[in-house]
């Protein structure tokens, strides 16, 4: 039952997405793609801090920190919340 | 050298913009009503003066809406109004326009959100401490605009927004800068403040049924304040410049008085608030029988309008019944930090209007209140010069003293 909760990689993606796109101001969601760097976004580094927030509260997962300051593009925030989604956590 | 206000922008429980909240203010409309921002049918007290069609993505950003707290937001309008109302500062530099600012809470919504999710543990907002600290407005008024002076927040509970003005008018005279953006900004319509002053026994709590009613400084039986919100700001700048770049000019801001009780956090004292009436005159070069209108802290407390009351008796003598006072938190209940600031731009609308605005609910007055509160209905009386007071817990009076130029 768990399984049918969780998002698939577009579905997380696209709302990690929208989260940056409200980040900055201006900023075209649709020249966002999974290898984009935050620092070409404009994205500050308390805008990183927030964009973790909301993905927190988002996708319920806890962002290790250590792990998260190596976070420099889109994809690795989607990459960690895929394998770190509640059902993929061990039983 | 004569500091004088240029511009003004409020964002208040009866109206969003000077002449939106002059007219409801001059025709005695009430800006209280049942609690709409959480679920209050549980409280004791179930009513605030909101400022409900506030929408803060009509002027910012997703992003700097998460950023701010909502007394931030209020200020932010307000300060925007107000400069509009100016016509802009292009004609400063940016390192000479200041921000004083007054909040007596700062960013508690914030606060008590994420206490709240602390004690469920859930994960802190990041914007928790930006959000939370008392001169985010402040600071956000000058990052918005790009104001580089001194930027300064006055803390002082409800006697906030009177010091922030204060402080802007000695930075004006000291030359530390040629303009300020001055006032104060206050959102505590929340469960913690309301309980909070709930347990001090000085919110009213028998009202519930009618609002409107609620708030009624110097009437009989009055029993509490009702909680407010808003914000108001001035732009005060030195005469000259402001008449070299052609502005209009509403006021002189003349004089500024504080005084501490150093006796009572919480209870009033008559020697504190006679001490900053009698200082804010002085420093204007004035004499107390120059002052015809007093735009009074009245929150409606059994005491502290009493308080007030003697107080304004003592220092005026036999003329303290010719003066005309009036009590804005009637309408608008106690916005704490921005009560001063509201109650300045109302203090200049009487003496640039020539009109009193009522105190509401004053249909029979407390035998020991017995000065001409302007009760119910607005009175045309042509005033030059007119206090406002406010006075803060910590023992904390202030009071400002605005004339006409003439």
């Amino acid at each position: 039952m768990k399984e049918e909760l969780d998002m698939d990689t577009a579905e997380i993606e696209a709302k990690v997405i929208q989260f940056i796109a409200t980040k900055v101001e201006n900023l075209d969601a649709s020249t966002i793609n999974r290898s984009s760097k935050f620092e070409e976004l404009g994205l500050d580094s308390m805008d990183t801090i927030q964009l973790l927030f909301d993905a927190e509260d988002a996708f319920g997962i806890n962002f290790d920190s250590e792990e998260a300051k190596g976070f420099s593009t889109v994809g690795d925030i989607v990459s960690y919340i895929e394998t770190h989604q509640p059902s993929a956590a061990p039983q | 050298m004569r500091v004088v206000v240029t511009g003004m922008g409020v964002v208040s429980p009866i109206g969003i913009g000077v002449d939106q909240f002059w007219s409801a203010a001059v025709n005695g409309v009430s800006g209280i009503k049942r609690i709409t921002s959480f679920d209050a049918s549980s409280r004791r007290s179930q009513i605030a003066g909101e400022v409900a069609d506030f929408d803060p993505s009509t002027f910012l950003s997703q992003k700097y809406i998460e950023q701010t707290d909502r007394f931030t937001q209020l200020a932010l309008l307000a300060a925007r109004l107000a400069l509009e109302d100016a016509g802009g500062l292009d004609a400063y530099e940016s390192r000479r326009i200041g921000v004083s600012i007054g909040s007596g809470m700062g960013g508690f919504s914030t606060f008590e959100s994420s206490a709240l999710r602390k004690f469920r543990s859930q994960p802190v907002p990041p914007f928790t401490v930006p959000r939370t600290m008392a001169n985010s407005a402040a600071a956000w008024i000058a990052i918005r605009h790009g104001f580089k002076g001194m930027n300064l927040t006055s803390s002082t509970a409800c006697s906030s927004g009177a010091n922030a003005i204060g402080a802007a008018l000695d930075l004006l005279r000291a030359g530390r800068a040629d303009v300020v953006v001055a006032g104060g900004a206050e959102a505590c319509v929340l469960p913690l403040t309301i309980n909070g002053f709930e347990i001090l026994h000085a919110l009213t709590t028998t009202s519930n049924d009618n609002p409107a009613g609620a708030s009624r400084p110097f009437a009989k039986g009055r029993d509490g304040f009702v909680m407010g919100e808003g914000a108001g700001i001035l732009i005060l700048e030195k005469e000259e410049q402001a008449r070299h770049r052609g502005a209009k000019i509403y006021a002189e801001l003349a004089g500024y008085g504080q005084a501490c009780d150093a006796t009572h956090i919480v209870m009033p004292d008559m020697e504190g608030q006679i001490a900053a009436m009698q200082e804010a005159i002085r420093d204007a070069g004035m004499e107390p029988d120059f002052i015809e209108h007093i735009n009074a802290h009245a929150t409606s407390t059994p005491l502290g309008d009493t308080v007030e009351t003697r107080a304004i008796k003592n220092l005026f003598g036999a003329r303290a019944t010719d003066i005309a006072i009036s009590a804005t938190k009637s309408m608008v209940g106690h916005s704490i930090g921005a009560s001063a600031a509201i109650g300045s731009i109302a203090t200049i609308m009487a003496l640039h209007t020539g009109i009193i605005h009522p105190t509401i609910n004053l249909d029979e007055a407390d035998p020991e209140c017995d000065l001409d509160y302007t009760p119910n209905v607005a009175q045309k009386r042509s005033v030059r010069t007119g206090l406002c007071n406010a006075f803060g817990f910590g023992g904390n009076n202030a009071s400002i003293l605005f004339t006409t130029l003439a």
